[in-house]
């Protein structure tokens, strides 16, 4: 069975500009909310880095109608919970909760798009939550501080170059007035698509999400975002000294926006060299050479071109260059032979168990068909991604890979330990 | 008002897809759900035997013998396994808890034969290879090692010792550098021969299949596996937490954060009174809504997580809150942690409170049962607790009558007096004055953590 037999989505358009889907599924009695706003880091400017997350965490500070603290307990004791998320390309809001919670729920997501409240009291004290935050993912964490050092080099002038978490005196200084600009422009319903999948009756949802939303007012058009990247001329290198217990490596490569044929040929290239103990880098890094404990690729779809990023977790007496090197011998050996037929079909199977793995919640499908949506046009473009990946010649897997694993591309941040916090 | 009554009765009957059970020749229970429409099928086998049936002085062999079963068999190479699982698109992980290992698979439902036929002669067959046993052994000090610069995670496991102390549940499941070292292959073998075999295992199955169909492949792949223990090995419980009224503060000079853990025993899994202490610290540290999470994240911005849960194991449990915060404000935030702990004990939680946490835990069990893995988790999980097979189906309802009575009592009991045991991982020379009046303050070194 494909992903398109499974899923049934009804789709909207309030006068105001929400964009609205409805993707019915009776199996459990639960429901799952899910509002996508096309903003994130990739929107923001220096000064202001950061407040994209920032404000994630103000959004659950209060409204008119259900004021400070009153979002999580109303939800909680309708038998729900609500989570957010924010990446480069959106900012993302979902609950998830019992069926007969779902007009409760829509209450409170208009509430909050309608009439947030921006107090200089929770703009301090959700400053302070983020510093701790940023402390605990990136400050005293090693992979948060090479991932950090390694986007300021692929980037130059993208809003990619900085964390989504933002910079330490950013978070301290963004003011409430920022805030408020931030909210109109980029939480307007013209900006906002819903996505609401489990037990519904559409019509009825479609009714309630009307009547509840419907007299919010459209913002003005967000500005374009404008990719001033220069072409890279050459290898990029930084090294980093932290208490450590071994050496890491970390290699970025610039890739092509989500939208991009050669995306999809990644994605394939992603799979046969770093997922699963079978994978080509896991098999000869991890077990053959030994040397590394894991190995790592992300590459993440994004509106803008992205980067192929390897993290290697090395061994306390690994050498770093001769990892680094190990690694692009293997990345040479797909650049010039490609896969093999078994590899390539591999991967194709995996990533078409993937999809499905991904449909088989509630929460995965609005997810999934939401991030299809907002970064390649159309969610039914997802539920094709199968057929679109089975298509994929050797040859192209193997153009791809020469064309992104080129050194011209290349950025890297090596973690060498200090003394201190050694065995 | 009937309409009402109705209503909520069908929402609190939570089902599972309706299954059928039976014994292999050679006697290991198998239990086959059918859940459709998606063409996957999530298998999963669990042996009763885990971490805390560790040899003394060789902490880490039960879930380091795990991992080796796809290392190798009679017939198959780790590449050869590596090669028929990932090919047609199946995952396969294996590993260890306190009270067993598992291995579990998720799958294209038209693979199911081939796959339990690997899944069987890794169970039924492994040769874990000399090389193979090495080159794990290595990966697994080198992780190890690696992990000393995870702060939360040396937290974790510094209150699993701390805890327990000698107890079998005293030691993380991964084990130490000192006994990993030594491990052998001759040792390897010797775990799996004593503590592997069908009399102690379980093998469910769920998803798009035929139940007649798979118990035939099921009885193919594993019906001659025989002989192994007849019966898991009993634990003893414990009553007091080995560290109790103690600091232990590992340093780590670099930090700029420090992270947070206050302890005390709890409760086995599904003990009498298991759902009340659920409820009773969903109001403490499980929700948003929570204590913790409001005097902590909310009202000073203290930290950016923080909660509370119980930890239940087959022969004892315990109590833990997990929080971290910038290196200044330590002592502030285990006197604010501690301060919910004494109020919540003494008084227990508001009616409000307890109607909210009971809706809550109630309105989300239904996602907790979403999966094919999901599924077959809850039903190993009833089986190897002996939870009782009704469990799942009554869960809500018993969530449901939990009075304020039962939640204060719960509170009273279970949540740590004067004398927690305390961890901290942070600057040592920032933190030490910030702690020593929580108790006798224990100063050490990550290197001797191990």
């Amino acid at each position: 069975m494909t992903a398109r037999a499974l899923i049934e989505v009804e789709e909207a358009r309030l006068s105001n500009g929400l964009t609205i889907r409805l993707v019915p599924n009776h199996s459990v009695p639960t429901v799952s909310y899910y509002t996508f706003f096309r903003v994130g880091s990739r929107n923001e400017r220096p000064g202001i880095t950061g407040i994209s997350h920032l404000f994630e965490h103000m959004m659950f500070n209060g409204a008119k109608k259900y004021g400070p603290k009153e979002f999580d307990r109303v939800l909680e004791s309708s038998g729900g919970y609500s989570n957010a998320y924010t990446s480069w390309d959106m900012t993302v809001y979902h609950e998830e909760f019992a069926a007969e919670a779902l007009e409760t729920v829509i209450d409170l997501e208009s509430d909050r798009m309608r009439s947030l409240t921006i107090s200089d009291r929770t703009l301090h004290s959700e400053r302070e939550v983020v510093k701790e935050e940023r402390r605990v993912r990136v400050d005293n964490e090693i992979v948060g501080l090479m991932d950090e050092e390694l986007n300021t080099l692929i980037y130059k002038a993208h809003p990619y170059r900085w964390p989504v978490i933002g910079w330490m005196k950013d978070i301290e200084n963004i003011t409430r007035a920022d805030c408020e600009a931030y909210f109109r422009t980029y939480y307007a319903p013209n900006n906002a698509t819903l996505y609401v999948a489990g037990d519904i009756d559409p019509k009825k949802t479609l009714r309630l999400i009307r009547s509840y939303y419907g007299d919010i007012r459209p913002g003005p058009k967000p500005l374009e975002v404008i990719d001033a990247e220069p072409e890279q001329r050459g290898e990029r290198r930084a090294t980093l000294r932290q208490p450590a217990q071994a050496p890491s490596l970390m290699v970025g490569f610039r890739g092509p926006k989500a939208t991009d044929e050669d995306t999809f040929a990644l994605d394939l290239v992603q799979y046969a060299l770093s997922v699963g103990e079978g994978s080509r880098l896991t098999r000869e890094l991890v077990y053959t050479r030994e040397l590394a404990v894991s190995v790592g690729l992300d590459w993440s779809w994004r509106i803008d071109p992205g980067a192929l990023v390897f993290h290697l977790e090395l061994k306390p007496d690994s050498d770093p260059a001769t990892v680094e090197k190990a690694l692009y011998e293997e990345l040479a050996r797909v650049a010039e032979s490609g896969l093999s037929d078994r590899e390539l079909e591999k991967a194709k199977n995996n990533l078409g168990a993937h999809l499905l793995r991904e449909l088989a919640t509630n929460s995965g499908r609005a997810n999934a068909l939401g991030t299809y949506e907002l970064l390649l046009g159309h969610w039914r473009k997802g539920l094709e991604l199968s057929e679109r990946y089975e298509a994929i010649t050797r040859e192209q897997v193997r153009a791809a890979a020469a064309k992104y694993f080129d050194p011209l591309r290349r950025s890297v941040v090596t973690l060498l330990p200090s003394a201190e916090g050694q065995r | 008002m009937s309409a009402r009554g109705r209503k909520k009765e069908t929402t609190l009957a939570v089902q599972l897809p309706p299954f059928e059970e039976f014994d292999t020749s050679g006697g290991m229970r198998v239990v086959l759900a059918r859940r459709e429409p998606i063409p996957l099928v999530s298998v999963r086998l669990v042996v009763r035997a885990g971490s805390a049936v560790d040899p003394a002085g060789r902490h880490g062999l039960a879930n380091f013998t795990a991992r080796l079963l796809r290392r190798g068999t009679r017939s198959m190479s780790a590449d050869a396994i590596n090669d028929a699982v990932e090919f047609v698109g199946a995952s396969l992980g294996a590993g260890a808890t306190e009270d067993y290992s598992a291995v579990s698979m998720t799958l294209p439902a038209r693979h199911l034969d081939a796959m339990l036929e690997v899944m069987g002669q890794l169970v039924r067959e492994p040769s874990f290879p000399e090389s193979e046993v090495e080159t794990a052994r290595r990966r697994v000090l080198a992780q190890l090692a690696n992990d000393l610069d995870d702060p939360g995670l040396v937290a974790d496991r510094a209150l699993t010792r701390v805890l327990w102390g000698d107890h079998p549940y005293g030691h993380d499941v991964n084990g130490s550098h000192r006994d990993v070292s030594r491990f052998t292959r001759d040792e390897v073998i010797a775990f799996y021969r004593a503590h592997y075999g069908p009399k102690i295992a379980l093998l469910v199955v769920v998803g798009a299949v035929d139940p007649s169909v798979a118990r035939r492949a099921v009885e193919r792949a594993f019906g001659d596996w025989r002989g192994g223990p007849s019966a898991p090995v009993e634990l003893p419980g414990l009553h007091r937490a080995a560290g109790a009224g103690r600091v232990l503060l590992l340093d780590k000079p670099d930090q700029t954060q420090s992270q947070v853990r206050i302890g005390s025993m709890g409760l086995r899994r599904g003990a009498p009174g298991w759902i009340p202490a659920t409820i009773m610290n969903t109001t403490l540290g499980g929700g948003f809504t929570s204590r913790l999470v409001n005097e902590i994240r909310v009202n000073r911005g203290l930290s950016y997580g923080a909660g509370s849960g119980f930890d239940g194991m087959l022969a004892g449990g315990s109590f833990s809150v997990s929080t971290f915060t910038k290196t200044e404000s330590t002592g502030e935030i285990i006197e604010v942690a501690l301060g919910e702990i004494a109020r919540m004990k003494a008084k227990g939680p508001t009616a409000r409170e307890l109607e909210t946490a009971k809706t809550y835990v109630a309105g989300l069990y239904p996602l907790r049962l979403e999966t094919n893995e999901s599924v077959a988790a809850a039903i190993a999980e009833t089986r190897v607790y002996g939870l009782g097979d009704d469990w799942v189906t009554r869960y809500r309802e018993r969530v449901r009558a939990v009075t304020l009575k039962d939640a204060r009592e719960a509170a009273a009991r279970l949540l740590p007096g004067n004398d927690p045991a305390l961890v901290v991982v942070g600057n040592a020379a920032k933190v030490k004055k910030q702690v020593k009046r929580f108790g006798v303050v224990d100063v050490r070194s990550l290197a001797e953590l191990e």
